[in-house]
């Protein structure tokens, strides 16, 4: 047996004990670490796991049962200094863990309360830098660094303390995809290559995938455990958990089932063997159809090994969380004048100062009432100057900017804009202040000046559109949790009635189920005619939401589009250090066999429908005496699903030189 | 963005380089001692020492006037007010009003004091000097207080952290006073209980996120296994050179002329 570095037994915390508020955060945990182990520990927000990462460090003592780390008893007050610098844990936020105001003394910090001489600190700093590759920036300041950079210091002050492990407490959330990348690549080539032990506590499905092992955590309790081969194979169950399932299981499974196929934990193991297996079935299931023999025999004999799935699915709830998303139904009105019509639009920071810093750059747009659009761009793009723009929080230095007729570059009084447009700011639970949850979502619509009748009105309406219809008005915000406050600071927005609704990373820390209920409520207002501007890295989650995506490069406009549009062109996204979105992805992997697939697509049940329509295609391709007048068929078909009348009015419009 | 209090002037002359201790010090003295100077010839030499630091530290004129500029309105304030209210010999009378010669010389002492005071200690301390520095500073000048039992320690880790953190709670506070200006608050306008009641509506958020802050930070220096000043090493410790003894003999002389002229003669 292994070297157990961690040993938990039975162990429950409950927060304010023996107090009215009391909460049980985890109940009788029972697991243990192998030294040089990868564990993952998934789980929604308020699952628990966090409370399980600060017992194993000693941060917080089981109040029954034990923890044990190398042998030592966490409650043992003498062992908790050894234990703490050998569990090093990396916090959520990037911000509340720098202590030090320079980059070198910050990476100190734990070395110098353990007592390091000073004689060997100045070369150990040195030394932990380089391995995060943060080499010569010992004299910068925290605010001089990005979120990613935080945390690779946050890593290096733990390597500092010659650590045996590494805990990421959601360290990653904060983060955009490819800090988060960075970062997640960072940690676990460390923790390889010096056979540190790593614990990653999150709720991104894509990062458990590399761990050895995962615990699945809901309500304090540890109810999943296995390889993530193991875990993601039962998809409904994690699914119901409110958690993400990698797409390629999901279609594949579903595929299979279609198809009437087994599919085993061998076929899922990654990408590449799924990849693998789904040619294969389509293959044979072509030659199936060709020969007009469907696999019923087949279908028989593996029954029951599908059997467990497909109840699972059938039950009511199992699909409570669609990821069809996108309203397909509504359609801007691009024959309306537009909404929103940007011409010409530069912003400089500091101007005529040497440090001038170019924000965004002539930059040109239309936006069409009731339209969803999508705005994607790196850190540092612009996006954030742009949107502030359309709120009228910064006056344009040249070009106009108009909003339902409104000039904003002429118009004095900015709050007749801001009746129209509502803005919310990335984590807007930040901005709540009210004592009562109505004063807080009614702020808003007082200073427009409605009657009391009106403010209570729409205020209510708020709350039902995000969800919160049964929550007690006299209640303090504060009180709630992270979620629910996000929740109603958006119905602060709501309330005021909007016409244009900006949202800047509105799923930002939530957990895969609240992103989606997030989305969801967007949706919804679209539906009821609020045009949409949606701030997102996820290209994933754009690309499922919205009708056009506008790409933003270093202040200037790269592309503006439909999202067929812009899927077309894959440099694109990757020359802007975007992703392809993770279906799309997928489906690309197949048109080596069918070259006539489009892989723009999205969510798992269109890529199903398409790989099946491809393998169907294909097997007519095989029947017909001459294939080439099909493929001609089969390519008008995909080109059909694009609405084209509509991209190429927009692109003439917009892609204006 | 870089963030100091008072302007940091980036740089690596010799009086960046001196002991911060010293610095400051020293600046503490410099300011004492303007105070009791008020005949001409010592002014002019204070004013001459001043010169010497300031090339020292090879801070530009612009610079220079950039620290004297925010304390010009105040300056010419006292300068007025000196000249026409100090009874005396009357030079000129403007109406009700008459400039004495005994308020002429009061005014431009004033004026000369303020403008030597913030261009002395400006130079030698925040010009030059990190605000970590300071803050190290304060904690090795105060030590010998631990015999009396003043937690030093924390009180020099508490002043670092404050400077961690003044730069984020900044960008933090003109955040929220965009979102709720989004939604319609106005801090420009309005009667003066309105602004008050709008200001309310950035320092709640900021209150509310600044502890939460405090209660994450403190967990994550647990975790690195913080337990106060006991036992902990230092990555920069503040060494004495002999280039600091030497400026601080020469200034220590310098500043004891000038002393002496003002009262001997």
């Amino acid at each position: 047996m292994t070297n157990q570095l961690i040993v938990v037994r039975d162990a429950s915390y409950t927060y304010d004990q023996d107090t009215e508020d009391a909460l049980v955060a985890v109940r009788n945990l029972n697991f243990s670490v192998a030294e040089g182990e990868h564990l993952a520990i998934l789980g929604r927000n308020g699952s628990g796991k966090s409370t399980l990462a600060r017992l194993l460090n000693a941060l917080l003592l089981p109040q029954t049962g034990s923890v044990e780390v190398m042998g030592l008893d966490t409650r043992d007050e003498d062992a908790v200094w050894e234990i703490r610098s050998k569990l090093g844990m990396v916090f959520q936020n990037p911000d509340n863990q720098i202590v030090a105001t320079t980059v070198e003394e910050d990476v100190a910090f734990g070395p110098e309360n353990l007592g390091v001489p000073q004689a060997e600190l100045r070369q150990l700093v040195t030394d932990v830098l380089h391995m995060v590759g943060m080499d010569g920036m010992e004299k910068r300041q925290p605010s001089e660094l990005s979120g990613g950079q935080k945390q690779k210091l946050a890593v290096a002050g733990i390597l500092a303390m010659s650590p045996r492990c590494i805990i990421l407490d959601e360290a990653t959330s904060m983060l955009d995809p490819r800090s988060r990348h960075e970062l997640m690549t960072l940690v676990s080539d460390l923790c390889r290559t010096r056979g540190l032990t790593l614990i990653n506590v999150t709720h991104h499905m894509d990062e458990v995938l590399e761990a050895d092992r995962v615990l699945v955590m809901s309500h304090g309790e540890l109810v999943m455990q296995g390889t993530p081969n193991e875990i993601f194979f039962e998809h409904e169950k994690i699914s119901r958990l409110g958690l993400d399932v990698p797409a390629y299981i999901h279609i594949t499974k579903a595929l299979a089932k279609a198809t009437s196929n087994p599919c085993t934990r061998e076929d899922l193991e990654s990408e590449d063997t799924a990849v693998r297996y789904l040619k294969r079935i389509l293959r044979e299931s072509r030659g199936e159809t060709h020969e007009d023999a469907r696999g019923e025999t087949r279908g028989e004999t593996y029954g029951e090994a599908t059997a467990d799935s497909e109840t699972d699915a059938s039950e009511p709830g199992a699909s409570e969380r669609p990821t069809r998303l996108r309203n397909e139904d509504v359609n801007a009105d691009y024959n309306a004048s537009p909404i929103i019509d940007v011409d010409h639009l530069s912003h400089s920071y500091n101007v005529n100062r040497p440090d001038q810093m170019d924000a965004i750059t002539d930059i040109s747009f239309k936006v069409w009432p009731g339209e969803f659009l999508g705005i994607a761009g790196h850190t540092g793009s612009g996006k954030s100057t742009l949107i502030q723009h359309l709120n009228g929080l910064i006056r344009p230095q040249s070009g106009t900017i108009k909003v339902m007729g409104f000039d904003v570059s002429e118009n004095k009084d900015i709050r007749e804009l801001r009746r129209h447009v509502g803005m919310v700011f990335q984590y807007p639970e930040q901005q709540l202040f009210a004592e009562t949850i109505f004063d807080d979502v009614a702020y808003g619509p007082k200073h427009l000046g409605m009657s009391d009748e009106e403010v209570r009105e729409n205020c209510l309406k708020a709350l039902s559109l995000v969800g919160l219809d049964d929550v007690n008005l006299d209640r303090s915000p504060f009180e709630l949790s992270g979620g629910q406050m996000r929740r109603v600071a958006i119905a602060g927005i709501l309330a005021m009635r909007p016409e244009v609704l900006i949202l800047d990373e509105p799923a930002a820390g939530l957990d895969p189920q609240g992103r989606d209920e997030i989305f969801q409520t967007i949706l919804g207002l679209q539906q009821q005619g609020v045009t949409i501007l949606l701030v997102s890295h996820s290209m994933d989650d754009l690309a499922k939401l919205a009708d056009r995506i506008m790409i933003l490069r270093e202040g200037n406009l790269a592309r503006i589009g439909t999202v067929e549009e812009i899927f077309a062109d894959e440099e694109l996204i990757l020359a802007n250090d975007l992703e392809i979105p993770a279906v799309m992805r997928f489906a690309g992997r197949f048109t080596d066999e069918y070259p006539n697939l489009d892989p723009r697509v999205f969510t798992p049940e269109d890529c199903e429908e398409r790989l099946l329509e491809a393998a169907r295609e294909a097997a007519r391709e095989d029947a017909e005496e001459d294939p080439g007048e099909v493929s001609e068929e089969v390519s008008e078909d995909i080109a059909g699903e694009v609405p084209e009348d509509v991209s190429e009015e927009v692109s003439e419009e917009v892609e204006r030189p | 963005m870089t963030f100091t209090i008072g302007n940091y002037y980036p740089g690596n002359s010799y009086i960046h380089r001196l002991d911060p201790r010293i610095k400051l010090g020293f600046s503490l003295l410099l300011m004492i001692a303007v105070f009791f100077l008020t005949k001409p010839i010592p002014l002019l030499l204070y004013g001459l020492g001043i010169v010497v630091l300031v090339l020292l530290a090879k801070i530009d004129a612009v610079t220079v006037w950039k620290t004297i500029k925010p304390i010009l309105f105040i300056t010419i304030f006292a300068f007025i007010l000196n000249i026409f209210s100090v009874p005396g010999e009357k030079l000129v009378t403007i109406g009700p009003l008459s400039i004495t010669r005994e308020g002429l010389e009061t005014g431009i002492l004033m004026a000369v004091r303020l403008i030597f005071l913030i261009v002395g200690s400006s130079t030698l301390m925040t010009l030059t000097t990190t605000s970590l520095l300071l803050a190290d500073s304060v904690e090795s000048l105060l030590s010998p207080l631990k015999v009396f039992h003043v937690p030093v320690h924390d009180i020099s880790m508490m002043i670092s952290i404050a400077l961690r953190f003044i730069p984020t709670l900044a960008d933090e506070a003109d955040k929220i006073q965009k979102a709720q200006s989004s939604r319609g608050a106005n801090y420009d306008t309005g009667s003066f209980m309105q602004r008050v009641k709008g200001l309310v509506t950035i320092l709640i958020p900021l209150f509310v996120s600044a502890i939460k802050r405090a209660e994450e930070l403190a967990t994550a220096m647990e975790a690195r296994c913080y337990r106060g000043g006991e036992g902990r090493t230092k990555l920069n410790q503040l060494k004495m050179k002999t280039s600091d003894i030497v400026f601080l003999v020469i200034g220590l002389v310098y500043v004891a002329l000038i002393l002496f002229i003002q009262f001997a003669f």
